[in-house]
């Protein structure tokens, strides 16, 4: 099996998969009573109308009475249409809500990803070259440190000791600074720093320990024997293997930070982006918002499994496409 | 007495692998959980509503307060009794081998000591399960007090305007702690140290009850998917496939908001969902030991396929997979802190993520309220991962042939 062929399997398993957390998502759902019909009975009982008449006509107007599997198909063909409805709680379409919310997750999220994937893996390397040194010792000590320390806590107290104490940094996120000025570096800089604290513990312990392996390996004493300078041999022959077994780390680690850290990050610094429209509208108890923000991490969350896959069988030329 | 010889040993007296036969821990752990199980029983049937089991056992079985004297006045729930067996499985299958085989655990012991870090956390996570176990039964929940609210911590001192009363001594127009709050209070008047030692049970049965559901689930799915083969394996990796690819704490955000949830769907839907590494992990480990030497012995001596994954193929990859569990638990404390700080946690329990979230509001004047259970829980997610780390070397022979070079 060729490499092509792989990744249009891959590709067709991750489409599946997606299909069925969106189904297990509509079952929920479907078995759930709709808090728009209680809602509307609630208003109806009221205004001194009929609740059952009021249920009916809700039920009708949601599309509730056709038989379910009309319903499921429906739904199905909303979701990959992108047609996700009307928020409620923002007034206005779903999609517009999560276009507005990811312009500011973006905001942060790029610099975080972008530090975590440059930085993580050349400490960890460059522990592995200097292993058992205090200053190995210092970068594990730190890659403990940002594993363990929950990154909602560690916001909140950075920002008492910057933001409220020191007063350094603003208090209160703005929405009404260009993107690239010093105003929105300065106020994203400490959640970037909690951000990228919380993921480059594992990926640069993944890669230390991974890079210990091929340091003394024979293919290195060759290098070193023909004379090869030191970086050029950590570069080429001990980053190259060691990205194998890291990409699946370093994938797993910023998907795992960008879906659950990154809500309680926004809360905690208040920047209006996809966690916390998630938040609100779970809060406000709009169905649509809610429903719409799960499948944006769901999709991400798929998308990025699938990468790491396909990075892991391009990064590794040994691999066998037989055994996946 | 002379050695054995195996041509005078009587094979038949060995050869118990025919029937049934339970060890002497299972045959312990049946009977204990059973009787926790027929106390759950009568809780349900026969302790009437405001009454908690232990009184309603003491005034049936006529011997008194006697229970309530020993400070066992506390009526658990379903996740209570749950807790209680899966620590009744941690006893009789982690703890007991250890002692019944001391020479082993000598070993693995030298071989733990050498990480200092590891002993620490090891020390400091016996600290949280003895204060979870018994902080309950020896202090009195965490009781508002309005007028207390706010107290500083034992040896600190707040502006004296910022506290409704203080209870220690005013100097200079600054409140100072007393032993009654160590830990001070929050702005309800709680004591910040009972709410953290309350914290340490919901985090001990946290911890207890996922590692127990995601063992059993994992095991039964690595070990068959790798026993039977075929398109069975194919299907159930498929499967795992797609339980990984599920955002859990989405998904509980979406369960929450539709149905709501406590605690017990918390540990439920967490770890469900958290399964499907170890179930890989005991799968490919299962093949490796599956191509052993003494697998073969074992099946050329008769034994079934029952017997070798039972005596053989669980047991050694029994090692791994606590290394895995430990490494798994800090994510479901870290989780639930989460959720809780986000105010869709159980607001019925004291968590410490609970205490967070209350004490965020008076963050800038008295940030004892956050910082001392937010620097328990970090302590805690740290000790969990030293000591994986730890048992990842001590269980693992390569690393001490690494070490020798």
């Amino acid at each position: 099996m060729g490499l092509a062929r792989y990744v249009v399997l891959r590709v067709v398993w991750a489409a599946v998969v997606s299909l069925v957390i969106v189904t297990a998502t509509f079952v929920l759902m479907a078995a759930a009573p709709n808090p728009a019909i209680q809602e509307a009975a609630t208003q109806a009982a009221l205004e001194g109308g009929d609740p059952q008449q009021a249920v009916e006509r809700e039920r009708e107007l949601r599309g509730l009475d056709e038989p379910l599997h009309v319903r499921y198909l429906d739904f199905l063909t909303s979701i990959y249409t992108l047609e996700w409805g009307w928020s409620d709680h923002r007034s206005q379409p779903v999609t517009e809500a999560l276009v507005e919310g990811l312009y500011y997750t973006a905001q942060y999220s790029i610099p975080w990803t972008v530090l975590t994937v440059l930085i993580g893996p050349l400490v960890g390397v460059y522990s592995a070259a200097n292993m058992y040194s205090w200053r190995d010792h210092a970068a594990t000590a730190f890659a403990f440190f940002g594993y363990a320390i929950p990154n909602f806590f560690f916001g909140i107290v950075l920002l008492l000791l910057f933001g409220v104490w020191l007063d350094w940094i603003p208090v209160v996120y703005r929405t009404d600074v260009a993107v690239f000025s010093l105003e929105n570096a300065r106020q994203l800089a400490l959640p970037v720093f909690v951000l990228v604290t919380g993921s480059i513990g594992a990926v640069m312990r993944v890669s230390r320990n991974e890079s210990a392996e091929f340091r003394d390996a024979t293919f290195m004493k060759t290098a070193k024997a023909k004379g090869v300078s030191p970086f050029r041999a950590y570069a080429y022959h001990v980053m190259r293997p060691t990205l194998v077994p890291l990409s699946t780390t370093l994938v797993s680690q910023l998907l795992a930070i960008f879906l659950g850290s990154s809500l309680l990050v926004e809360v905690v610094f208040g920047i209006p982006g996809l966690g916390r429209l998630t938040f609100e509208a779970l809060v406000a108890q709009d169905t649509n918002l809610v429903l719409g923000a799960t499948f944006v991490f769901t999709f991400v969350a798929v998308i990025g499994n699938l990468l790491e896959d396909i990075a892991f069988s391009v990064l590794d030329p040994r691999i066998s496409y037989d055994d996946r | 007495m002379p050695p054995e010889r195996f041509d005078r040993i009587d094979w038949e007296e060995h050869a118990g692998s025919s029937g049934f036969s339970a060890s002497i821990n299972t045959v312990a752990f049946v009977l204990t959980a059973l009787s926790v199980l027929a106390l759950a029983g009568y809780d349900r049937l026969f302790a009437a509503e405001r009454e908690t089991v232990f009184g309603a056992l003491a005034r049936d079985v006529g011997v008194g307060p006697r229970f309530e004297s020993l400070g066992i006045g506390a009526d658990p729930g379903a996740l209570e009794y749950l807790f209680v067996i899966t620590l009744l499985l941690f006893v009789w299958y982690l703890l007991a081998p250890l002692y019944q085989n001391p020479r082993m655990t000598r070993y693995y012991w030298d071989r733990f000591t050498r990480n200092r870090p590891a002993v620490v956390s090891l020390g400091w996570l016996f600290v949280v399960f003895a204060g979870g176990l018994l902080g309950p039964l020896l202090l009195s929940a965490p009781q508002q007090d309005v007028l207390a609210g706010h107290q500083p911590p034992v040896y600190l001192s707040i502006d004296a305007s910022n506290v409704a009363r203080c209870l220690g001594e005013t100097v200079g127009g600054r409140c100072h702690g007393t032993w009654r709050y160590p830990l001070g209070t929050t702005q309800a008047g709680e004591g910040v140290f009972r709410n953290v030692v309350y914290g340490m049970t919901i985090s001990m049965q946290i911890a207890f009850i996922t590692t127990t559901i995601v063992a059993a689930i994992g095991i039964t799915f690595g070990t068959v998917s790798a026993y039977a083969g075929g398109w069975v394996d194919e299907a159930l990796m498929r499967f795992v496939d797609i339980v990984l690819s599920f955002p859990t704490l989405l998904f509980f955000l979406l369960i929450l908001y539709i149905y709501g949830a406590g605690l017990g769907m918390f540990i439920l839907v967490f770890s469900l969902f958290a399964w499907g590494g170890t179930a890989r992990y005991v799968r490919s480990k299962a093949l490796s030991i599956a191509e052993e030497e003494y697998v073969d012995a074992a099946r050329i001596s008769g034994a079934s396929t029952y017997r070798v994954v039972r005596r053989h193929v669980v047991p050694n990859t029994a090692s791994s997979i606590i290394t895995q569990l430990t490494l798994l638990v800090p994510g479901f404390l870290l989780a639930e802190a989460q959720l809780a700080f986000l105010g869709l946690g159980d607001s019925g329990i004291n968590s410490w993520g609970q205490l967070i979230s209350a004490g965020r509001s008076d963050l800038a004047f008295a940030p004892w309220i956050v910082l001392a259970p937010g620097i328990v829980l970090f302590l805690t997610i740290l000790a969990f991962n030293f000591l994986g780390d730890a048992l990842l070397d001590a269980l693992n022979p390569k690393t001490e042939a690494e070490r020798g070079r």
